[in-house]
């Protein structure tokens, strides 16, 4: 590879870092929780509510203007709160049946108001897809940013939202209040999500979020280690799966979505080679 | 029996009227983009009505079905179609349930508006998949040579004309109006225009072929790899480093596509990304076919001297 091309694929390679950074973080929480697919629910309703924005006389109709956005993060708490609220001791009901009913609902809702939404709509149809190899320095940037103040507060109050991650039962019996941390949780999570949809896209942002932790789980039980493997694995899919976008000419965000599951295939068959137990 | 026979004779009159208004009534045209509808317009006057489905700002290959499009389809006398297979992702099929014979496909109430335009990049040899969603017919964007809008819209006249007998003159005289306002607009737009004549443009779709042929600028490379193709790495980077070795200052977007490549493009190469309206309805402003040329030159002309590609 020339320095031209090293040079254009600097940004992208930075930014799949600060995901790989934060998500396989959260990822771990999600795993334990047994919400996996409270991503893509939440960056739908994120969409959902950018769409409305735009149906909005005020908003101007700009695709992306601040109302817009505002409006979308907006959407993404109530979706939190909902997403806080719904877990019901000793529920019948799981959770990720109304993580899934959420998605649906709010994909179809977004047609709706999109059908009847002018001009700048189009746009939208792109706010899921992403495309990572297009990101600014500038966008990087203001993620970095952003993910590290995020990361800060998750760090800060570790202690709470693992309890509730790894048993939600005996943190309940201890007193906290779940709901509430619950929704800290979902809100910040979906605060992330949001703005990882944006630059990468739906499929990649959920790569970054599940795979890293389900292969780390292959190998350590305790937090330490698998977060440690996790962004091992992120950073090396990362850089494998530009390069072999720019080899094969192949689009950037679904090569490197299919290099995690090949990576996770390898890892797999090593463990079951490697480390009988 | 006078009073009878001659209140016989005023009831046959006025029944008559009654029967004979409808065939007054205006033509029901409906046409498949918002650029056919502004032509039809423009020669039918107040003895057409006229709805369109796809709009100005959509992308015209890709048009979501809704009931209403039906609806208004069976009720349609004229169907004006832009053809070259620009619809053929999704008008077919809206024809066919709309069950209205007038307008099934070689019936008298379809027509296809590409018949008398010029037409370019007619493809040569066999067009397989593997070139992407290239045209058979040749490139379908062809309305947006002002000499093409004078030649669609006379055959829009003569095929109403032939539907409405009695208001052929209407349609004609409407015509001549319009075909000499164009002609004296595309002075003004050919004036503008000269400066540049021969400057290096990238498009992101073929959009552009008649337009640019028409104004002189010289389409160098397009971010699509292959018409109807997302852009890929490889092509994204041979494309920069090839505007950077021409010092193309200019990047033309159609506002449906996706800006976020073509501007990491513009970041590497200095071009300006221009976001320009292909069709009428691309922005609230561009209501008929004279509004969209003045409005895009308008836009790339300052634009250029903006980039100091001149």
């Amino acid at each position: 590879m020339d320095y031209e091309t090293l040079r254009f694929l600097a940004a992208p390679f930075v930014a799949s870092l600060i995901l790989t950074g934060i998500h396989a973080y959260l990822g771990v929480h999600v795993v334990e929780r047994g919400v996996i697919f409270v991503d893509l629910s939440l960056a739908q309703i994120a969409a959902l509510g950018s769409t409305m924005a735009m149906l909005l006389p005020f908003t101007g109709q700009e695709a992306h203007g601040p109302w817009v956005y505002w409006t979308g993060l907006a959407f993404t708490f109530l979706g939190a709160v909902v997403f806080s609220t719904v877990r019901v001791r000793r529920a019948r009901i799981p959770q990720e049946a109304i993580i899934g009913i959420a998605y649906a609902v709010a994909s179809a809702a977004t047609i709706l108001a999109m059908s009847k939404a002018t001009s700048e709509s189009e746009h939208l149809k792109d706010m899921l897809v992403g495309n990572i190899l297009a990101v600014s320095w500038g966008e990087v940037g203001n993620t970095a940013a952003l993910y590290a103040s995020i990361g800060a507060f998750h760090y800060v109050f570790r202690r709470q939202f693992l309890a509730i991650s790894l048993d939600h039962e005996k943190a309940e019996a201890s007193g906290m209040s779940v709901r509430f941390w619950d929704f800290l949780f979902y809100a910040s999570f979906g605060f992330v999500v949001t703005s990882s949809v944006l630059i990468a896209g739906v499929l990649l942002v959920f790569c970054y979020l599940i795979v890293p932790s389900v292969a780390a789980m292959l190998f350590a039980d305790r937090i330490g280690p698998r977060l440690a493997i996790g962004w091992t694995m992120g950073t090396v899919v990362s850089a494998l799966g530009i390069y072999l976008s720019v080899m094969l000419d192949l689009p950037t965000g679904a090569t490197m979505v299919c290099t995690f599951g090949l990576v996770l295939i390898l890892m797999a068959i090593a463990r079951t080679l490697f480390l009988r137990r | 029996m006078r009073i009878l026979s001659s209140l016989r004779a005023g009831t046959a009159a006025l029944l008559l009227l009654l029967c004979a208004h409808p065939l007054h009534a205006a033509v029901n045209v409906v046409a498949s983009t918002e650029d056919m509808a502004a032509l039809t317009r423009e020669v039918g006057g107040d003895r057409v009505k006229v709805d369109f489905i796809g709009r100005g700002y959509q992308d015209p290959h890709f048009v979501e079905a809704k009931p209403s499009f039906i609806r208004t389809l069976a009720k349609a006398d004229l169907l004006v179609v832009v053809g070259r297979e620009l619809e053929i992702g999704w008008l077919p099929p809206l024809i066919l349930q709309s069950r209205n014979a007038r307008i099934q496909q070689g019936a008298d109430g379809y027509f296809d508006a590409s018949l008398t335009a010029k037409i370019l990049e007619i493809p040569t040899t066999q067009v397989t998949r593997a070139m992407g969603d290239v045209h058979p017919l040749g490139n379908p964007h062809y309305w947006l040579d002002p000499d093409n809008g004078r030649r669609i819209a006379e055959a829009i006249a003569t095929k109403l004309a032939a539907l409405s007998p009695p208001d052929a003159a209407y349609f004609r005289n409407r015509y001549a109006d319009f075909d000499r306002r164009v002609a004296e607009a595309a002075k003004r737009w050919d004036a503008a225009m000269a400066p540049y004549r021969g400057l290096k443009v990238v498009t992101y779709h073929r959009s552009w072929p008649n337009f640019c042929d028409r104004f002189g600028l010289d389409v160098v490379g397009y971010v699509e790899p292959k018409p109807g193709i997302p852009p890929s790495p490889r092509h994204t980077l041979d494309l920069i480093r090839e505007m950077k070795r021409l010092g193309v200052k200019i990047l033309l977007v159609e506002p449906y596509f996706d800006v976020k490549t073509p501007q990491s493009i513009g970041r590497e190469t200095g071009a300006k990304v221009l976001v320009m309206p292909p069709s009428v309805g691309g922005e609230k402003e561009i209501t008929d076919y004279i509004g969209l040329f003045d409005y895009d030159i308008n836009l790339l002309v300052s634009a250029i001297k903006e980039a100091g590609a001149r």
